[in-house]
């Protein structure tokens, strides 16, 4: 305990020297981009797996993680819920430690396990910049499509539902029958924000007006402005009818045209243009800081190998995900393994079986053949046959090439119908291509008459040397 | 997000008034036990559900549909009066000749033949709001022309709507009823509906009867006091709530919240409403609640199936967890117990943050295969409702109806046994097949509601 004070205290002596001092810098812009970063101190402390640093540290992964989920502060759940969250959705993502599966959830310790999770998480992909995506201010109007992505993540509520007993039919369609309303309620929703946004002139004679600037009318109804108060975003929407349609031509930005939502209130309500200037203010620090972070990350990486080198290696044999295990299962799950064993082996005496059956089979095929006449005469036989039937197909090639018309061209040629004695006429005289293949034909008769004398002489001798053979020749000709 | 409201029939046009003018009055005021901010920021919420404004005056979201003009020129001229609210100059639709309490008339002969311009004139309607969150229908299940054309207009709802929600407001005959083949009527729209509808929001005439006499005092009740009842119960559903707990704005899309939460499963369609305090408007101004008390009440009127506060049973408990019953008693007392589905608690009124809801959690009160985090969603405002300083409103998707409708089908069963009547129906095309089919769709309703 004594040494680990110590190393602590050198640690920070360290941390404080001039050599090492943009290493805070680098984890202070890190924290200053995150949500919710805690002080560069925490992870120092961190590197020590002190347990203080823990909460902190789990419930920035979980801000990280589920960063939609984090912001609504309301429906926040306890650290050992989020605890359990951060580990699910690491193990969802491949977090290749066993360590942290293997923390208690009540969130109190394995602050370097959270530290070395985190730096799993930034070096593995751009966390940083997806992030920053996620809670970036929205200026002009969008309509989200469907993240898909969103919708895999599982939720909070499933592990505690996971086939424990039986499952009634009726619960399933039950949730089948909400996830169709919830479905219907997002369909409306978007059909209203679309429809809200982009109303034709047909609407023009209708409604309350938004923009006194623009329409030069000052007798704004406070029907729009308690509406925008007292109501979350889609409801705020639906009061603001014909934006586009009134703003037209109101953007210095030609090619919008239009001024988005967002614009128009900060037009309408200077002191929400304060609190919107507030917020892209803080958005800007996170950007300058994410930056800042991508100057000094090299130090960070390195302090970070320090990390790795200060916690005990992992055992190998614990594999490192370990999926739960219902206890009513075990029985089971028992059976079947033993069930596999006795498969296994009885796989492994089939091979071996099977491999001596081949050695033996293959044994027996190489004895015959050999005693067919495999010898040594059989294979000089062979290479003079060989030599003989090349020099033949040499003797041949040359006397094509001498036999050969000079003017017989190789080339395909078309067929062309001339008239008699015209002049210079390209192609071949049909007289001279007959006369040439007649003559070729002649002579390729003569070899082959002499090719089938040698190939019967040389069956005849085969026939001798294989007394069991019947050889029926084929008909002279 | 806006609800279109069709109002089908006498019944329906007569409720459907009711419902608009209690909206608006509770919206308008000022007695909301809140901030001024926070009451403009519920009119407003009100006003978008429910009415559009042409030149400074609200106009109901509604559509009028009658065979007859009787009903549907009283209710204008009454909503024609200075300083409310109006309904739409092109919003009616009726004719000279009604459907005589014959469903099959009203769904067969009135439906195909006046479809084009009742949808045409909804089809309107729909294109005034914003966004559309669905439609709510008001009509009876046992006349000829609302719970006939109603069944007819919903089926064509749903093939044109399909995204829009449909939420039947239906009036339950009285048992001993006015017209002879009510029980006819009545499975046929209640299977009809079945197909076509999200859900199905039950009022009885009887229960509601019960109430004026014994809740509100009425000597003489009259159609308009049981309507008024019944509007007041639809208000304290309907007028906004938060749309989250520690949240301060308004729920958007109400429609689609409540089927969400209480009508998912395909095979449990009906809801019923149950509210508390009810009472005339003399003791109210002598009358004090407390959250516990009410809620103590509501709950024992959920499991007891009580259709009010006065006359509950308090011996109804709920049985011990995973205990098998003892002996015959608790095996009668289980009887008694009504099991719900889901359950749907709107609170409003004063210091309504701090009303415990434990009661409503105990897994007992619900079917084995959902938990009470699942079954049960709670709504909430501070502002209050109707001038009472805190109301309570339960609507309920559990077995309240397993007896009426029982009894309904019973007697339903032993007319078409003597084959009673039955010609009526078959000469409009409404086949002995259309009444088997009914019959064995309740049924299984039925069967489903008793296996909770």
């Amino acid at each position: 305990m004594g040494r680990r004070r110590r190393q602590v205290r050198e640690e920070a002596s360290a941390w404080a020297a001039a050599g090492t001092r943009t290493l805070p810098d680098a984890i202070a812009a890190l924290s200053r981009s995150l949500p919710a970063g805690p002080s560069p101190e925490i992870f120092r402390r961190a590197k020590f797996d002190r347990p203080e640093a823990a909460p902190e540290l789990w419930r920035l992964l979980f801000r990280v993680l589920s960063p939609l989920l984090a912001d609504r502060a309301a429906a926040s759940p306890g650290l050992g819920a989020q605890a359990c969250w951060v580990k699910a959705v690491l193990c969802y993502h491949g977090y290749p430690r066993s360590a942290l599966a293997q923390l208690p959830e009540d969130g109190s310790q394995g602050s370097r396990e959270l530290l070395l999770a985190l730096s799993w998480l930034l070096a593995r992909g751009p966390l940083l910049e997806w992030l920053l995506a996620q809670t970036c201010v929205q200026l002009g109007d969008q309509v989200p499509t469907f993240e898909y992505e969103v919708l895999a993540i599982p939720r909070l509520a499933a592990p505690q539902m996971d086939a424990e007993g039986p499952v009634d039919i009726r619960h399933l369609q039950w949730l089948m029958g909400k996830l169709h309303f919830r479905w219907q309620n997002l369909i409306s929703i978007q059909q209203e924000q679309c429809a809200l946004l982009s109303k034709g002139s047909a609407v023009l004679s209708r409604g309350c007006f938004f923009l006194p600037a623009a329409i030069g009318d000052r007798s704004v109804p406070s029907r729009a402005c308690h509406f925008a108060d007292g109501m979350e975003g889609p409801a705020a929407l639906c009061h603001t009818p014909q934006i586009h349609t009134y703003t037209f031509g109101c953007h210095s930005d030609q090619n919008l045209g239009h001024l988005s939502v967002t614009e128009t209130e900060t037009l309408r309500d200077p002191e929400g243009s304060q609190q919107l200037l507030q917020v892209l203010e803080q958005e800007n620090a996170r950007l300058e800081a994410a930056l800042e972070w991508r100057r000094y990350e090299l130090v960070f990486w390195q302090w970070m190998d320090t990390v790795l080198g200060a916690c005990p290696p992992e055992d190998p044999s614990v594999p490192s995900f370990q999926p739960r295990i219902p206890e009513h299962g075990r029985g089971k799950l028992e059976l079947v393994a033993r069930e596999l064993q006795a498969l296994k082996e009885e796989l492994q005496v089939l091979q071996k079986l099977l491999h001596e059956e081949v050695l033996s089979r293959r044994q027996a095929w190489e004895t015959r053949v050999g005693a067919l006449g495999h010898g040594p005469e059989w294979s000089t036989s062979r290479q003079d046959l060989q030599q003989a039937v090349e020099q033949e197909l040499l003797a041949l090639q040359q006397s094509w090439k001498q036999d050969r018309y000079p003017s017989l061209p190789r080339r395909r040629h078309r067929l062309v119908k001339i008239e008699a004695g015209a002049a210079g006429a390209q192609g071949l005289p049909v007289a001279e291509v007959i006369r040439g293949l007649k003559s070729q034909e002649a002579s390729l008769e003569v070899v082959l008459c002499q090719l089938q004398g040698q190939c019967r002489q040389e069956l005849a001798r085969l026939v001798g040397t294989m007394p069991g053979l019947i050889w029926i020749l084929p008909p002279g000709r | 997000m806006s609800i279109v409201t069709v109002q089908l029939g006498q019944c329906g046009n007569q409720i459907g008034f009711e419902v608009f003018d209690a909206l608006f009055m509770d919206s308008q005021c000022s007695q909301g036990f809140c901030s001024k901010r926070e009451n403009e920021a519920y009119q407003a919420s009100c006003r978008e559900r429910f009415f559009r404004e042409e030149n400074g005056v609200p106009i109901a979201r509604a559509v009028l549909v009658d065979m007859e003009p009787k009903v549907i020129n009283q209710i204008l001229s009454k909503a024609a009066q200075p300083g409310r609210w109006k309904y739409g100059q092109h919003a009616c639709f009726c004719q000279k000749q009604g459907s005589g309490n014959n469903w099959a008339y009203g769904y067969s002969v009135h439906g195909p033949k006046h479809e084009e311009s009742i949808m045409s004139l909804i089809q309107k309607e729909v294109e005034k709001c914003d966004s559309l969150s669905g439609f709510f229908i008001i009509m009876s299940i046992a006349g000829g022309t609302g719970s006939g054309l109603g069944a007819f207009l919903t089926q064509r709802l749903q093939d044109h709507y399909s995204n829009a929600l449909k939420m039947n407001q239906i009036i339950w005959p009285y048992g001993t009823g006015e017209v002879i083949v009510q029980n006819y009527n009545s499975i046929l729209t209640l299977s009809h509906l079945y197909r076509s509808s999200e859900a199905l929001l039950v009022h009885e005439n009887d229960t509601i009867h019960k109430i004026c006499a014994k809740l509100m005092n009425i000597k003489q009740i009259s159609f308009r006091d049981i309507n008024q009842v019944l509007a007041h119960q639809l208000g304290s559903v309907f007028q906004p709530t938060y749309s989250a707990e520690g949240s301060f704005h308004y729920r958007r899309n109400p429609l689609g919240d409540l089927m969400e939460n209480l009508v998912p499963h395909p095979e449990f369609k009906m809801l019923g409403v149950r509210n508390i305090p009810q009472m005339s408007e003399n003791s109210l101004a002598y009358s004090t609640f407390t959250w516990v008390g009410l809620l103590k009440h509501l709950r024992q009127m959920l499991i007891s199936n009580a259709k009010m506060e006065e006359g509950i049973d308090w011996q109804v408990r709920p049985s011990l967890p995973r205990l098998p019953p003892l002996n015959k008693l608790s095996l009668n007392r289980e009887q008694h117990f009504n099991t719900s589905l889901a359950n749907l608690v709107i609170l409003r009124g004063k210091d309504v943050q701090n009303a415990n809801l434990e009661g409503f959690k105990d897994p007992a009160l619900y079917t084995s295969w959902l938990r009470p985090a699942d079954a049960l969603s709670v709504w909430k405002t501070s502002r209050a409702f109707n001038r009472y300083e805190r109301s309570a409103a339960l609507v309920s998707n559990s077995q309240f109806f397993v007896r009426p409708l029982d009894t309904i089908v019973g007697k339903a069963w032993n007319m078409f046994a003597s084959k009673a009547y039955i010609h009526q129906y078959t000469k409009f095309g409404i086949e002995e097949e259309d009444f088997l089919d009914s019959f064995t769709l309740l049924e299984q309703v039925i069967a489903s509601y008793c296996n909770l």
